[in-house]
């Protein structure tokens, strides 16, 4: 090898400073990645310089933002992974340099009709999967060199730092604002009936609880507490079209597990790998009798006055997600005046190092026949206390008051 | 790569994953992959030790209901070791333990009938 002259040294250690410059990281994630973009394009002195992400639903890499190739970004190209030269750079998970760019060589038509003579791109990655495609065009033939394409590396490297931070970001907020809008802050008022929830996201963010509680037209009101399997924007996207699913189902039928078997029936045709806990429960207009279907939920515990909590002696039901055409069983509960029902998800249990049992037995001795705000506030300071819980937690509490109001009492009523 | 948390042993020529006394959303994943991992031996059958478990929520029901269902996909078989009595009512309450074959012992698990 022959020796480098140290003017050139001084300007490789300038190219390197330039892009792993500490005072980038004081820019937000689009701007950090936007400002890479341009210096790269200066230091390898190319006219392009476009990141493109790879979609893992659709396995398509997206143009996602560009220097001198706007419009690749503006026109949504999209580049299947294994074909084309992004395609080619993210199946090979290696650096792929072309002299020659046209239709036999690359995909995207914006980058020969530009002109484009060459064009070098490497592999974003992280955890050690490809996430994406960084690539430079030049409009003169050049000869892209061993230094260039370390170089190129060295800033998708930390590009690939940006964008995951910028998809995590995106997905936490995404799934926090989804949760806010799928459970209810303001619970129905009935006639007859109080209620209070409590919905807390776990130390790894949102995850996939819900609960829901609505009327029907013809007076009886439905009560519906889950758990997705997942984390994130995922489980909450699945946690909507359950919520939307059951809903629906809920004005066809009154048998809870005939709404339970369709909606059990629809997730196994449209999402057939998302499993869930659900217990779908319909209370009567005089709220005095509910009938409550279990698909792998836990079963309410009840408070009658005068006598300890249990829970509801429901007969279990499998999962959603698992198995078609399962029998779908409903038990009837007769709930007296001052009867206090307390729905939960199975976060509001485990404790490291402790079993769902004494979970289960410290919820029965903490839900009394009260007020549902009070019982709520009493129930997550005995289980949950000041420690963030592992996983969410939704508790729901439905209490029949012990004297019905006087009439007129209770606005928006429908008369029970 | 084997997970640390979840080894996988060839007993009888057939994959046996061990679980550790929690699966919860932050090691479901490696139980994802010991899964995926033993299927690929192509046994067929494949048996999760679920003995030492005393927690499992639904990230690691997850992992074992896809694992079952790839299992029948492919003509072959999930079968649980549930000895406790903690990962029994949960199997109860979500019902899968009309769903996965399980035993409660490995030994059973091993044998050539098949329990459901």
């Amino acid at each position: 090898m022959t020796a480098v002259d140290p003017v050139t040294v001084e300007a490789r250690l300038r190219d390197i400073q330039s892009i792993t410059d500490a005072a980038l990281s004081r820019l937000d994630d689009r701007e950090l990645l936007a400002e890479l973009l341009d210096r790269i394009r200066e230091i390898l002195q190319v006219d392009t310089a476009a990141v493109l992400l790879l979609d893992f639903s659709s396995g398509q890499l997206i143009a996602t933002a560009a220097a001198g190739l706007e419009e690749e970004v503006r026109q949504g190209v999209r580049i299947p992974v294994g074909r084309g030269f992004a395609g080619r750079i993210a199946a090979e998970h290696r650096p792929v340099i072309l002299d020659r760019v046209d239709h036999t060589t690359v995909l995207n038509p914006i980058l020969w009709a530009k002109g484009i003579q060459s064009m070098m791109g490497v592999p974003m990655v992280a955890g050690g999967k490809v996430i994406g495609v960084l690539h430079v065009g030049s409009l003169a033939r050049r000869q892209f060199t061993g230094y260039d394409t370390e170089l190129l590396q060295l800033t998708a490297d930390r590009a690939a730092v940006a964008v995951q931070s910028m998809a995590a970001q995106a997905d936490r907020v995404a799934s926090a604002a989804l949760q806010r809008s799928l459970v209810p802050s303001a619970l129905p008022a009935v006639a007859g009936v109080e209620m209070a929830a409590r919905y807390v996201p776990g130390r790894g963010g949102v995850g996939g609880d819900w609960y829901d509680v609505f009327t029907l037209p013809t007076g009886e009101l439905c009560v519906v507490i889950g758990d997705v399997a997942g984390s994130g924007l995922a489980a909450a996207v699945i946690m909507g079209r359950m919520r939307s699913a059951l809903r629906a189902y809920a004005l066809e039928t009154l048998d809870p597990g005939e709404v339970l078997a369709r909606l059990d029936r629809k997730m196994q045709h449209f999402e057939p790998s998302a499993l869930a806990t659900v217990l779908y429960a319909v209370i009567d207009a005089a709220a005095d009798q509910m009938h409550v279907c279990l698909a792998g939920h836990f079963p309410p515990v009840i408070a009658l006055p005068g006598r300890p909590a249990e829970l509801v002696r429901a007969t279990p039901g499998l999962m959603i997600g698992v198995v078609g055409g399962v029998k779908r069983p409903v038990t009837a509960v007769t709930i007296p005046p001052g009867a206090l029902l307390c729905f939960y998800t199975d976060g509001l249990l485990e404790r490291p190092g402790e079993l769902i049992d004494d979970g289960l037995t410290r919820l029965c001795q903490v839900v009394s026949t009260q007020p549902p705000e009070a019982a709520c506030a009493a129930v997550m300071g005995a289980l949950i206390g000041s420690e963030p819980a592992r996983d969410d937690v939704a508790l729901l509490m439905i209490w029949r008051q012990a004297w019905p109001d006087p009439p007129g009492n209770i606005a928006g009523a429908d008369g029970a | 790569m084997p997970d640390a948390m979840f080894p996988v042993e060839i007993v009888s020529g057939v994959p046996v994953v061990a679980t550790p006394e929690e699966i919860d959303i932050t090691n479901a994943g490696g139980l994802r992959a010991a899964l995926l991992e033993s299927a690929a031996h192509g046994s067929g059958r494949l048996v999760v030790d679920m003995s030492r478990t005393r927690f499992c929520d639904t990230a690691g029901l997850h992992a074992l209901v896809s694992a079952h269902k790839r299992a029948l996909a492919d003509g072959g078989e999930v079968r649980l070791v549930i000895s406790g009595a903690a990962v029994q009512r949960i199997f109860t309450i979500t019902g899968l333990n009309h769903v996965i074959p399980n035993f409660t012992s490995l030994q059973e698990a091993l044998g050539q009938t098949s329990v459901s």
